[in-house]
């Protein structure tokens, strides 16, 4: 009887307390992704700028990871049993993805373009080696190129 | 069934096919103008029946149909939802598409796959 | 070539639905699973046990019985009680395959149990509590019951639904494993009520049988201490039901089939100033 009510009040603290942090961090995404729009990442190594105007070019990254709670924890062990999308997972992994890249673009404030970014993605944490995700790590890396100031 | 790059089932405004590419062009086009990074990801669970059948066919060997049936599905969704998000900023084809794995979850196949949004003529 | 900054209007990476919605779907979808699967296990369970013969079951008790050791020499309320049971038998009142012996162990606990293969085991704290031989009577009876409907093996059928469904939902996650196996556990004390709920049946007409009256049956669920009647809440998980519907049950049974009430059979004399001495 204890261990039912453990369970439903982790339950309930994941839940209320993972979408309020949820909804604050896409909140600060969406503001974000509007603010370096002008930095485009591209996968393409190539770009068509004459090699005359580029001043200097350096690797930049970012990173973030981002950790599950009990309710998504509950939700996917349920999800496995009947096959499916994980639909509670699927908001930890572009969150973390979106931060990364992000991160990557608000290290080179000043860059044209981030050329040739790769993005990695991992789980970490204690309950990785299980059949769980303890939390989402995910990298993004790129080359990012100034122009000369003209 | 090979995957000529094509897209069949998304189709831009003018009605042409979505083209992806693993290479910096589409070949024999031209780029006109890019809208940066997109990308979609997928994450599905196989159920308990899958479970068991690849328990069973453990021990006999041979195709485990329904994890690649799981596999393929994964990089349908992903692919599907990359175009749709191009198809959003306007462009008519993704190049350079790179998918990455990674094992969040070992009841799932999680795939991710990203390129660059362009317009093509 | 140009780049043009444009954000997409809706974030394809997430589905739009409800957390909860998905929780209630998928928790229903268990449940339902659960149901099934115990229903049918069930069923299969009590078809195999209807199959086992007693000679079977005796093999199977041997495995318990080993862990409790028979004394050498019955003592004097080992042999009252085993002469209880024995007169149960000799009047033809039950027919088992099995011999009964019934042994005493000391302690405080005021509890009978059957174990399996025909070994009823009487703690010294119940033996301190009875007033007369016809409430021994009962719980004798009760126990005799269990026998009877061969209770243990019905146990064991529905241990074993209860272990598969918890390793079948385990090899998803601890926490669901843990969930599913509460629930079965609240319908299992459910199981064992119905089979408590028999025995005190069986235990009723043994005792018309032996003394052609059923006085002193309700009386070892009064004489109880009260702090260890289960009360409202705690019934629903304890596997015996709660007193009072008991002593309702056996009211209404001996109702329905017409049972007298009658002179209760005093206890032996040396039972007598023990039970005095110790209340």
């Amino acid at each position: 009887m204890p261990d039912l009510i453990l369970i439903l009040s982790l339950t309930a603290l994941g839940y209320f307390a993972g979408t309020w942090a949820e909804n604050r961090h896409y909140r600060s995404i969406r503001e974000r992704e509007k603010q370096l729009l002008h930095i485009p990442a591209i996968t393409m190594k190539d770009i068509p700028y004459p090699d005359g105007e580029i001043c200097s070019s350096r690797l930049v990254e970012g990173s973030a990871v981002i950790s599950i709670d009990y309710f998504k924890r509950l939700l996917a062990g349920l999800r496995n049993i009947f096959g499916g999308t994980i639909i509670s997972y699927e908001s930890l992994l572009d969150r973390a993805r979106r931060e990364a890249l992000l991160r990557m673009k608000e290290s080179a404030p000043d860059a044209a373009v981030i050329v040739n970014v790769r993005i990695e993605t991992s789980a970490i944490g204690k309950y990785s080696s299980k059949r769980n995700i303890g939390c989402i790590e995910a990298l993004a890396y790129g080359t990012a190129i100034d122009l000369k100031k003209q | 069934m090979e995957n000529s790059g094509e897209h069949p089932s998304v189709k831009t405004v003018s009605g042409q096919n979505f083209v992806l590419t693993n290479v910096e062009t589409i070949p024999g086009r031209s780029i006109v103008e890019h809208f940066g990074l997109v990308s979609g990801s997928t994450i599905r669970a196989k159920h308990i029946g899958r479970d068991l059948m690849a328990s069973l066919k453990n021990l006999v060997g041979g195709e485990l149909k329904g994890y690649t049936q799981l596999l393929s599905e994964s990089r349908d969704q992903a692919t599907r939802r990359m175009v749709r998000q191009a198809v959003d900023l306007g462009a008519n084809a993704v190049v350079n598409v790179r998918f990455s794995t990674s094992s969040v979850a070992q009841g799932a196949a999680e795939l991710y796959a990203y390129g660059t949004a362009v317009r093509v003529e | 070539m140009n780049y043009t900054p444009k954000l997409p209007g809706r974030n394809h990476n997430v589905t739009p639905v409800s957390p909860l919605r998905e929780l209630l779907v998928l928790l229903g979808g268990l449940l339902v699973v659960i149901v099934i699967a115990y229903l049918l296990l069930g069923l299969g369970a009590d078809l195999l046990v209807s199959h086992i013969s007693p000679a079977t079951e005796q093999k199977m008790a041997t495995v318990f019985s080993s862990r409790f050791s028979s004394h050498n020499k019955p003592t004097p309320r080992e042999k009252w009680l085993q002469s209880i049971v024995n007169t149960m038998q000799e009047k033809g009142c039950v027919d088992l395959p099995y011999p009964i012996t019934v042994q005493v162990a000391d302690s405080k606990v005021i509890n009978a149990v059957a174990l399996p293969g025909g070994r009823i085991m009487v703690f010294s704290g119940l033996l301190n509590i009875v007033r007369s031989e016809n409430e021994m009577a009962f719980i004798l009876g009760h126990e005799l019951g269990h026998f009877a409907h061969r209770d243990h093996l019905r146990g064991l059928g529905r241990g074993i639904v209860f272990a598969f469904i918890s390793t079948l939902t385990g090899s998803s996650d601890g926490s669901i494993a843990r969930l599913a196996a509460r629930t079965v556990q609240v319908t299992e004390s459910g199981f064992s009520r119905g089979q408590e709920a028999a025995a005190d049946a069986f235990g009723l007409q043994m005792m018309n049988c032996v003394y052609g009256h059923v006085g002193g049956a309700t009386d070892f669920f009064t004489h109880m201490p009260k702090n260890l009647d289960p009360g409202h809440i705690g019934h629903y998980f304890a596997s015996h039901p709660e007193n009072k519907k008991r002593i309702q049950a056996l009211l209404v049974l001996q109702q329905k089939m017409g049972y007298q009430i009658g002179p209760l059979t005093p206890l032996p004399v040396w039972q007598k100033d023990t039970v005095r001495k110790k209340n």
